[in-house]
């Protein structure tokens, strides 16, 4: 969100911001926790040790999804919340990596190991970023948001009619057996790649070129900044982040097709998440995509109500937009007008 | 530090949603004497297929109530009682997975009934496959699903490949026997499979295919390929799409007198939109169809076919006849509860092998897997609009309620 004093982006952290970092730590800690008693789990091997049960199978699945909504809402980020650029058809890059991924490790068609594979698939989406970044990245605003929105529905048509794809029946990659685990693993250090990948940008004259991209486009090439250079770079990592969970996905959820590969709800669910969380933030996103698809989650299942949630969904989008527009990260922890903290300053202040 | 207890709040509650809503008990599926026996389905209750969803549920409904007021599903001389533990995947492959998953997993489901659709029952026969738990599955036609080694996903519908076999070797028994064909397609891949397996099998039984097209999947102005169809004078027009299209092309080789013998559509004529539409143009006409409410299968357990049609008006107090998917989705039932009886046994690797041999007479017709599991054994009916406006079972012979009215009159002299 342009240019206000205090800015939505900053490197010197406040005493909010230390605040909030602790919380994160938290979160991690308790992630991380989950992870190391996952053994413990109704997992094939504990239940041939016997082990007591902790975490199931169903709850390793949630995990391994929100680990893959972490990744598409920070890539996300990069373009929609640092560079200012709405993206509104990421997923396109999802169901390239998820294609690209299934086709590497077909036995029939180039039968590669399954890491080989996830490592490579990236390459595709990528050079699709770069390709149609560079037309696509001359638009502004709601021109650019639709354009990828497009693009995006586009390539998955293309993608349903390719008989080498599997056409409308998709694609069916090995099953991996016993794999709950490992995939819990590889999803979570996707997510780490995808993080950690955002926190250097953020520290890098990059970084600070795409922010400069955000606040004025124009003054950024001014100022000697190779726009066009730094936004198809951005779009290209983000295209790459999206597409490695994508890959992971193909190869855990032994089956990708047009539907699962392109979902519009995946699309629109990862930008809610990043929005939600705090867009142009590094762990917004990581908390947006926590939070939102726990919620969804929990009312998976829960028949009409899981519609109602989905329009809630929407007013929550808007509510968040409106009133908290820089997410909940700053909400929370920041210390702009539309803080918590803020609030409270005031209120401490102007009562008697 | 109100912020701060209102996000350890959250943290609390995330960590109690992942972590200890799964505090289960330790004791696994096995066959206890007596006890319930807990199926998982995930199903389309809400969202795009909900309409076929429910359709779905009927049919399992349906055999529910009998086998509960037999005492429920008899294994190895102890009866169990069967609870349906529905959960709704909202139409979609990636929340029917994960349900999936739950059921198998919280639920303590010992045995799977397919969702409704492709995509879904694709999604879930890969967990069905990781944990070894059979599904028996009535909704998803797509061959694709059968081709990866599965061993544990078995599907009592007749595969695509079937869908106008029945009419060709329905036409090899027509007198003045036709012999040449068109064959038009829409372009997705369930309609080329059945497209292209019919054009095989014609030549196969000696006939000429002279024309074949594919159109956009949804074009209702398709006379331009009726016209290059009537070029090559067929005395067959067959079309694999959907009811639109069918509509379309009937109305089309009307327009341009295209004066076939037989006109065969795979979707659209058992659907009583077809018969509205065309009005007394739709008298003659054939379709395919996996199931009709006047087949005379002999079934050797459940109930008769009209038992079964009066069954299904009692419990839903209609008047309407049961759809075939409420039909096949009861045979899924079927197969189960043969399985287990034949196993003696709740155990999922029993009931996955006496799936894989089972052969029975239902009244959907017969029950037999191949190596794949697909229920290759049980033919499609062919059924026709006849000229008292009513469908009629035509093919094959010895399930049949009337015989085809053969040849179809010319447009001119209708």
């Amino acid at each position: 969100m342009p240019g206000s004093p205090g800015g939505s982006f900053s490197t010197r952290p406040d005493a909010g911001g230390r605040r909030l970092r602790r919380v994160l730590l938290a979160v991690f800690a308790v992630a991380v926790l989950l992870v190391l008693i996952a053994p413990l789990s109704t997992t094939d091997q504990a239940d041939s040790l016997g082990l007591p049960v902790l975490v199931d199978k169903s709850q390793i699945r949630i995990l391994t999804t929100i680990a893959m909504f972490v990744v598409m809402a920070t890539a996300w980020n990069l373009v929609g919340g640092l560079t200012g650029y709405g993206a509104f058809g990421n997923v396109a890059f999802f169901g390239l990596g998820a294609y690209a991924c299934a086709v590497l490790v077909d036995p029939h068609k180039l039968h590669l190991p399954m890491l080989a594979g996830i490592a490579l698939a990236p390459i595709v989406p990528i050079a699709f970023a770069v390709l149609v970044g560079l037309p696509l990245l001359r638009l502004r605003s709601h021109y650019f948001s639709i354009a990828t929105l497009g693009t995006a529905v586009a390539v998955g048509e293309v993608v349903k009619n390719v008989e080498y794809l599997g056409g409308a029946n998709g694609l069916f990659p090995p099953i991996v057996r016993r794999g709950d685990l490992l995939f819990l693993y590889l999803m979570v250090a996707v997510a780490a790649i995808a993080v950690g990948s955002v926190y250097l940008v953020l520290r890098s004259r990059f970084g600070y070129g795409l922010i400069a991209i955000r606040e004025n486009e124009d003054a950024a090439a001014v100022l000697g900044v190779n726009t066009t250079l730094y936004k198809v770079a951005a779009f290209a990592l983000a295209a790459g982040l999206t597409g490695l969970a994508g890959a992971v996905f193909a190869v855990w959820n032994s089956f990708i097709n047009q539907e699962l590969g392109f979902s519009l709800d995946f699309n629109i669910q990862m930008i809610l998440m990043a929005v939600v969380g705090g867009a142009g933030t590094l762990f917004g996103p990581v908390l947006g995509a926590i939070l939102l698809e726990l919620l969804l989650q929990a009312l998976a299942g829960q028949g009409t109500v899981a519609v109602y949630a989905q329009i809630g969904l929407g007013l929550l989008l808007a509510v968040t937009v409106i009133f908290v527009p820089r997410g909940l990260v700053d909400f929370f922890g920041g210390s702009s007008r539309l803080s918590l903290g803020y609030l409270r300053r005031t209120l401490r202040e102007t009562s008697v | 530090m109100r912020a701060r207890s209102v996000l350890s709040a959250l943290v609390s509650l995330f960590a109690l949603t992942v972590a200890a809503c799964g505090g289960s008990a330790g004791s696994s599926g096995g066959s206890q004497t007596g006890q319930d026996l807990v199926i998982g389905v995930p199903m389309s209750i809400t969202g795009v297929q909900a309409k076929e969803g429910g359709l779905a549920k009927q049919g399992y409904d349906l055999w529910l109530d009998w086998i509960n007021a037999q005492g429920g599903v008899n294994a190895n001389g102890t009866k169990h009682k069967v609870v349906l533990k529905y959960e709704d995947d909202q139409s979609k492959p990636d929340i029917s997975a994960q349900l999936t998953t739950k059921l198998i997993t919280q639920d303590k489901a010992q045995l799977l009934l397919g969702p409704y659709g492709s995509a879904t029952t694709a999604s879930d026969a890969v967990v069905a496959e990781k944990n070894g738990i059979p599904m028996v599955e009535a909704n998803g036609a797509a061959q694709a699903i059968f081709n990866n080694g599965y061993r544990y996903t078995f599907g009592v519908l007749s595969p695509a490949n079937k869908y106008l076999q029945g009419v060709i070797d329905m036409a090899a028994t027509l007198n003045p026997k036709p012999s040449t064909m068109a064959m038009l397609s829409a372009d997705d891949s369930f309609s080329l499979e059945v497209a292209k397996a019919a054009q095989e099998y014609a030549t196969a039984k000696g006939f000429n295919v002279v024309y074949t097209d594919r159109y956009p999947n949804g074009s209702t102005n398709l006379s331009g390929l009726v016209a290059n169809a009537k070029a090559k004078n067929p005395e067959m027009l067959l079309n694999s799409g959907h009811l639109a299209e069918a509509v379309a092309i009937n109305k089309a080789a009307k327009d341009l007198r295209l004066d076939a013998k037989l006109y065969a559509y795979s979707v659209g004529p058992s659907t009583p939109d077809f018969v509205n539409s065309l009005g007394t143009d739709s008298h003659y006409v054939y379709g395919g169809s996996q199931w009709t409410p006047q087949v005379k299968y002999k079934p050797s357990f459940y109930l008769s076919v009209p038992d079964y049609v009066a069954a299904y008006k009692k419990k839903y107090a209609t008047s309407d006849d049961p759809d075939y998917h409420v039909a096949e989705s009861t045979a899924a039932c079927l197969a189960l509860q043969k399985a287990i009886e034949n196993a003696g046994s709740l155990k999922p690797d029993k009931v996955r092998d006496a799936l894989a041999s089972l052969d029975v007479i239902t009244f959907f017709g017969r029950i037999k897997f191949d190596s794949r599991g697909i229920n290759t054994y049980k033919p499609m009916v062919v059924e026709q609009i006849q000229t008292d406006g009513k469908h009629h079972t035509v093919f094959p012979p010895d399930v049949a309620d009337a015989k085809p009215q053969y040849p179809t009159p010319t447009w001119s002299s209708r």
